[in-house]
Formats: C-alpha cells, sequence, structure tokens
C-alpha cells in the first residue's frame, strides 16, 4: 500500500491507496481488490475511511464503496491503537465472512441471503474483473 | 490619579504593563470583556485580532457591539467602541484569520509579551498553543462554556501547553445509523446537514464519480441497471438542482419522491433492518404551493414538503451565482435542513422538532453567559501580571490555573500549573524555527543541511504537514525547488531514519540565508515495552506488496496510546467482526 502522490510530486500521507488479496481457497481468492484510505486529521483519534469503488459487490459495501465495519466506526470499536494492519486485515476478512444483519447495499445482500449459488456467480464475475496477473 | 491607583494593587509591576506590547486573539464574548480589563491595567498596545463579523445573537453579551454594528468586523468594531475610554494605551486592530500565515507570520507574533487567547474553537486555540510553543511566549487561554469556565496561563516547555492533555472531539455518527436506520432528531439532522444538503447544492459530486455501464461486468441487465440507478440517482438529482429555472419548481417533486418515498421502498426490502425496528413508511404527499412558516411552532408533514420545495427552489437560483453552504444564519439553508430532517423523521416515526429547536442543534448553539466571560476574562488579565516576575522560576510558581465550580461556597477555584506531560505530541517534540529563501533551495539542499547540523548518521525523512516530501524510498523531489511543495508558515517534520535521534519540527520562516535553530537533538526515546511489528510483517505482505506500516502518523499513534494498551490489542491475533 502506498500513499497517493500530490500534484505538486509530494506523498499524502492523509490518503492512501491499497490492493486487498482475496484469502486463499475463498471465492475471492486470485484476485485483488483496490481500496482508499482517507484519514482525517484528527487520526488517531477518530478512524481513517476506507472505501472500494463505486459499485463494489459486497453486502456490507454501500454503493459509494463506503466499507461498514465496526473496527471503523468511531461509536464502535474503533480505537487509536488499532493499526493500519489490523485494518487492512479485517477487510479482508470481511470479503469472504459478510454480515447479513447489516446490509449496506440492497442487491448483493438480497442474493446472499436468498439465492447462495447466484451470489456466488456476482462474486466470480467481480474477481475476474480484479484478476491478478498471471505469473 | 489612574497611575497611582495601579500601582497601589500591582506595585512596580504597572510599569512594565507600560512597557509592554500584548496580543489578544478574538474580539467575541470573552474578547469585549478581556480588551476593557487590558485597557484598565494601561498595557502599553493591544493587538486585537479577530475574522469574525458581527451577528445580531452576539449583541446580548459582546457589549463593544451594537445594532448599527452588524455586519461589521469585530476587531475594527471593538478598537473603535473603546476610543471613547479614558486610556492611554496604542490599539492596532486586525481583520483577518490567526492561521493566515500571509498576514501573519511568525514575525508578526514575535514582536508581543504576552497572547490572551479569547478564541472559540479548538483548531485556532491548538494552532496558536503551537506558535506560543515556537515563538515561547507566554499564552493565556480561557473559555466558557455556559457557567462553566477556565483560565489557564501556559509557560511553553515548562507548563503543560493546551494539547498536553488528549481534548474531546466532537462526537460523529455511525454512517449505517445516518443513512439507513435513524432513531433519534439528531440523526436525521446530521443527515439533512452532512449528508443530504452537499449531495443536491455541493460542489465536488461530479460526473466523474459517475457509474458507467462498463463499469460493471455482468450479464445480467436489469441488475447492471438497478446497481447504476442506485449509485447515480443522487447525482441526477444534482443535474435538477443545476438546470432548475426560475418559473417552474415541479423538479423539487421528483427529488422528494426519490429520497423520502423510493429510497425508503428499497430499505424496507432489506428486511433484517427491520426485525427489531419498527419499519419507516413511504412518504404520501401532494404538491402544494412553496411556503415557509412561523419557525416557533411545529411544523406538519405537508408544511414541511412545502418548505422543503420553497428552500430547495431558492438555494437552486442562489447557486447559479456562487457556491452555497449551511449556514444557521442563512434562512434558506436552515429551512432546507429543517424540512429535510423532519420529513426523514416523519418517515421513521421519529418526533419532528420546530426550526427553532433545529437550528441549536445544526448549528452547535452551545449557550453563552455574559457573566461567566466577564469572571474568566478578568481571571486571564490577571494572570498576565505572574509573567512579569524576572525568572520562569518564579512565573510559574505564581501562575494560577482558574475555573468555576458550581458550588455555592466556593465558585471559584485555582490550583498550580502542571508541569508538561512528556508525552504530549506538542511540547515533547524539540522545534524551531529555519529562516531560508523557498526559491533557492531544492529539497536535498535542506536535507544536507539539516542531516550535518544535527549530526543524523544516515538519513531523514522530511515531511510538511500531512505530504511526505522525502525518504529513503521515496526521493523523487530530491531536485524540486522547495517553493514547489512548501510555503512559509508550513511546518517541516524530520524523522531519524535510523531512529536514533528523537524527531525535529522546523517552522519555515522567511529569511534570507539557510539558518538553522541550533540545538543538540535528543537521542530518540525506544518505546522497549511495545512489541515489535516487523516479524510478522512477511506473512502479510501479500501479492508481494510493498507495506509500510511505519510512517510519521504511526508514530504519533504510539505515543498517545499507553502502551500496555497497545500490547493487548496486539496480542488479539484475530480481530473480531462484531457488526458491519
Amino acid at each position: 500500500m502506498l500513499p497517493v502522490k500530490a500534484s505538486d510530486g509530494s506523498l499524502d500521507l492523509l490518503n492512501w491507496i491499497a490492493g486487498i488479496p482475496g484469502k486463499s481457497n475463498t471465492l475471492w481468492d486470485h484476485a485483488t481488490y483496490p481500496l482508499t484510505i482517507a484519514f482525517p486529521e484528527e487520526y488517531p483519534a477518530k478512524p481513517p475511511k476506507v472505501k472500494f469503488p463505486a459499485g463494489f459487490y459486497h453486502p456490507n459495501v454501500y454503493p459509494s464503496g463506503t466499507v461498514c465495519l465496526s473496527i471503523l466506526n468511531e461509536e464502535q470499536d474503533w480505537r487509536p491503537a488499532i493499526s493500519l494492519k489490523q485494518i487492512l486485515l479485517g477487510v479482508q476478512e470481511l470479503l469472504n465472512t459478510p454480515n447479513p444483519d447489516s446490509p449496506a447495499q440492497e442487491p448483493a445482500w438480497r442474493l446472499f441471503t436468498k439465492d447462495r449459488l447466484a451470489y456466488e456467480k456476482k462474486v466470480r464475475e467481480q474477481t475476474k474483473r480484479y484478476a491478478n496477473p498471471d505469473k | 490619579m489612574y497611575d497611582s491607583y495601579l500601582s497601589r494593587i500591582f506595585g512596580d509591576q504597572a510599569d512594565k504593563f507600560r512597557e509592554s506590547k500584548v496580543l489578544m486573539v478574538g474580539a467575541g464574548g470573552i474578547g469585549c470583556e478581556l480588551l476593557k480589563d487590558l485597557l484598565l491595567m494601561n498595557y502599553g498596545e493591544i493587538h486585537i485580532l479577530d475574522l469574525d463579523t458581527i451577528d445580531l445573537s452576539n449583541l446580548n453579551r459582546q457589549f463593544l457591539f451594537r445594532q448599527k454594528d452588524i455586519k461589521q468586523s469585530k476587531a475594527l468594531t471593538a478598537q473603535k467602541a473603546v476610543e471613547s475610554f479614558n486610556h492611554n494605551s496604542k490599539l492596532v486592530a486586525h481583520h483577518g484569520n490567526i492561521m493566515d500565515t500571509n498576514m501573519f507570520p511568525l514575525s508578526f507574533f514575535k514582536q508581543f509579551n504576552i497572547i490572551f487567547n479569547a478564541l472559540d474553537n479548538l483548531e485556532a486555540r491548538f494552532y496558536v498553543n503551537k506558535i506560543a510553543l515556537f515563538t515561547k511566549i507566554p499564552l493565556i487561554e480561557s473559555g466558557t462554556s455556559g457557567l462553566k469556565g477556565q483560565v489557564q496561563p501556559i509557560y511553553p516547555y515548562q507548563t503543560e501547553c493546551f494539547a498536553c492533555i488528549p481534548k474531546e472531539q466532537p462526537k460523529s455518527f455511525p454512517v449505517c445509523t445516518i443513512r439507513s436506520t435513524p432513531s433519534k432528531p439528531i440523526h436525521c439532522i446530521t443527515w439533512a446537514k452532512n449528508f443530504l444538503f452537499p449531495q443536491l447544492f455541493g460542489e465536488d459530486a461530479s460526473e466523474q464519480d459517475k457509474l458507467k455501464p462498463q463499469d460493471v461486468d455482468s450479464d445480467n441487465k436489469a441488475e447492471i441497471e438497478a446497481l447504476l440507478k442506485e449509485s447515480n440517482e443522487l447525482l441526477d438529482l444534482k443535474a435538477l438542482v443545476m438546470n432548475a429555472v426560475p418559473e417552474d419548481d415541479s423538479y423539487v417533486y421528483k427529488i422528494i419522491a426519490k429520497i423520502f418515498k423510493d429510497d425508503i421502498e428499497r430499505l424496507l426490502l432489506i428486511e433484517t433492518l427491520w426485525t427489531t425496528r419498527e419499519k419507516p413508511t413511504p412518504l404520501e404527499f401532494e404538491e402544494t404551493k412553496a411556503q415557509t412558516f412561523d419557525g416557533q411552532r411545529l411544523w406538519t408533514a405537508a408544511e414541511n414538503v412545502a418548505v422543503f420545495v420553497d428552500s430547495t427552489h431558492k438555494i437552486a437560483q442562489r447557486l447559479k451565482t456562487g457556491p452555497v453552504d449551511f449556514d444557521k444564519d442563512d434562512e434558506d439553508t436552515l429551512d432546507f435542513v429543517v424540512s429535510a430532517a423532519n420529513l426523514r423523521s416523519h418517515v421513521f416515526h421519529i418526533p419532528l422538532k420546530t426550526k427553532f429547536e433545529i437550528k441549536q442543534i445544526a448549528g452547535n448553539i452551545i449557550p453563552a453567559v455574559a457573566t461567566t466571560n466577564a469572571i474568566m476574562a478578568g481571571f486571564s488579565a490577571l494572570s498576565s501580571i505572574h509573567a512579569f516576575y524576572n525568572t520562569v522560576e518564579e512565573k510559574v510558581k505564581h501562575s494560577k490555573m482558574v475555573y468555576d465550580s458550581n458550588q455555592p461556597a466556593r465558585f471559584v477555584n485555582s490550583s498550580g500549573l502542571a508541569p508538561r506531560n512528556n508525552r504530549c505530541p506538542a511540547c515533547s517534540v524539540t522545534r524551531g524555527i529555519i529562516t531560508l529563501d523557498l526559491s533557492q533551495l531544492t529539497v536535498n539542499d535542506i536535507r544536507e543541511a539539516i542531516i550535518a547540523k544535527y549530526g543524523y548518521s544516515d538519513d531523514i525523512g522530511i515531511a510538511d504537514g500531512s505530504r511526505l516530501l522525502y525518504d529513503y524510498d521515496f526521493d523523487d523531489n530530491l531536485e524540486t525547488s522547495l517553493d514547489k511543495v512548501c510555503a512559509y508558515g508550513d511546518v517541516l517534520f524530520i524523522t531519524d531514519a535510523d531512529e536514533e535521534l528523537d524527531s525535529l519540527e522546523l517552522f519555515i520562516d522567511r529569511g534570507d540565508a539557510l539558518e538553522l535553530p541550533a540545538f543538540t537533538l535528543p537521542k530518540a526515546v525506544k518505546n522497549t515495552d511495545t512489541p515489535e511489528d516487523e516479524d510478522d510483517e512477511d506473512d502479510f505482505a501479500l501479492e508481494g506488496e510493498v507495506i509500510d506500516l511505519d510512517g510519521p502518523k504511526r508514530k504519533a499513534e504510539d505515543e498517545k496510546e499507553p502502551a500496555a494498551k497497545k500490547r493487548k490489542l496486539d496480542a488479539s491475533a484475530e480481530i473480531e467482526i462484531v457488526e458491519l
């Protein structure tokens, strides 16, 4: 993961881009999902905002791409000592273990709870789009 | 006569006030009182600084201002208002932002013997605290909230500074509650003010954010459309607002139908959201005459629709001549937030609120009491006498922190000043002022100069605020001229690549030749009881990615958090995902 390069050539330490590799032996394997991490000025008193691209297909990702995860939520489990590494691992874990009780988008949530096969098909299609280049 | 009165109270020190220049930051509630007190103490020169203009709501307590002064500069009006007082001080007023480094470079601050803060926000307080640390000028900090108030004299690096104790930040609400499952009026007000208002009237949502068919890889046409629709609908609404013509407000009903009906119906499809909550009811409404009503009484749902149409249409017209931001004193924007919040509350079966109530909440109005301001301003002025003792030890020994309590027997309390916090992110850092001509030097020039001056054994990292200019694996900017990446007034943050020497902060000030402050950098404090992350980093660097978790931000985080707490969290190998 890297900070974003600003127009003046410096690196913006408040805005990072990262790639989340899908865990081995899961639906999400063999692909790397792009993620942006925006740190507020009050970090680490407040959590960073973590986003996939808009329209990312996952029951717990908003249509805008924002990830709604308890450890990224100031009112829930955010602590100033939570490291970037823990955040990235948390998001990676979330990919294959969605929480159906806290839906953030309707299409992925509906298929995940009602038609698991169709859901898995959609995830595989998305995996193809973010597939790792052949080694 | 006046002089003899002062010397009877203050003794020989009265003469020293005459010879001193002081800066008062803020000419509002505390500032008006404080200016009067500083004049009574006969200070030689008083600078009054404020960026604000006078509002009607200020007049009950900011006694230097009158009805005719509304919309005038606070600083300039305060100076004019005290002209007729019987005083001998020279007064200079500045209408500007204290954080504007062009208007107020470091050299501006250096002329003062004491700085008085009479501010109303954390950001400016932290800024002046930082300036006091760089210039080592005593700072008298003060603040009130309703009947409570306190005064804290700060002697930089000797006593507790404003950043030594972490300040409570205003809470924000989880995005899920705001967007999908509001349960209190405040959730709907936050949604209307911070989500809907910028979405409809803000500048940042652009065509670039629009999701295009080629971005979605699916062979299911209906699915593609549903997905595109959901993420693009809000942008389409914004287009309606941008293309509105004065004679036609019918587009506002499309906005109401989408936000308070279609979106709610879509939310209802997600059944699990409503197993433990009451289901929202999509809004049924009729077209009506656009208008607004008396703000003291509660509006019906139909009346809120009328106000929503009226305010949306007015703001849409105003957007043609420039951006419109939410302001509690701007009737159109307040009407919009009130009606949008109330319609959402109506949909979610939450009690509605009056415009008067919502103004207090949305405008973050904190009750201000004139008497508290007057008392704290008095202690602030009196605290400055201690700054005239000859030695730092005496200044610190005699100074007191003053605060009030609600115990009738002892309304005012005081305590000695606490020593500085060794883990304070502001005053435990070594800092100084670097003078240079930005157009004459490159990033590498100052890198080499800093390494040579302070004896770093190998390499350093250089950041300007949150922007990294250089570190050992980011050398793109070495030959870049400094004026391209830095400005006067910026603070450079220098870290030792070998982590042997402590971090350093350098304030960039304008000068002809490169000059670095002279001091010996202390050794870095190694946190031996903090577990090292490096060991397992290889497991984590998946798919050949470079993962650097030890940026300057991470360091700040280590400093703020007790080591024991950190270890506890690190030890839990798995993160428990409780709720999303």
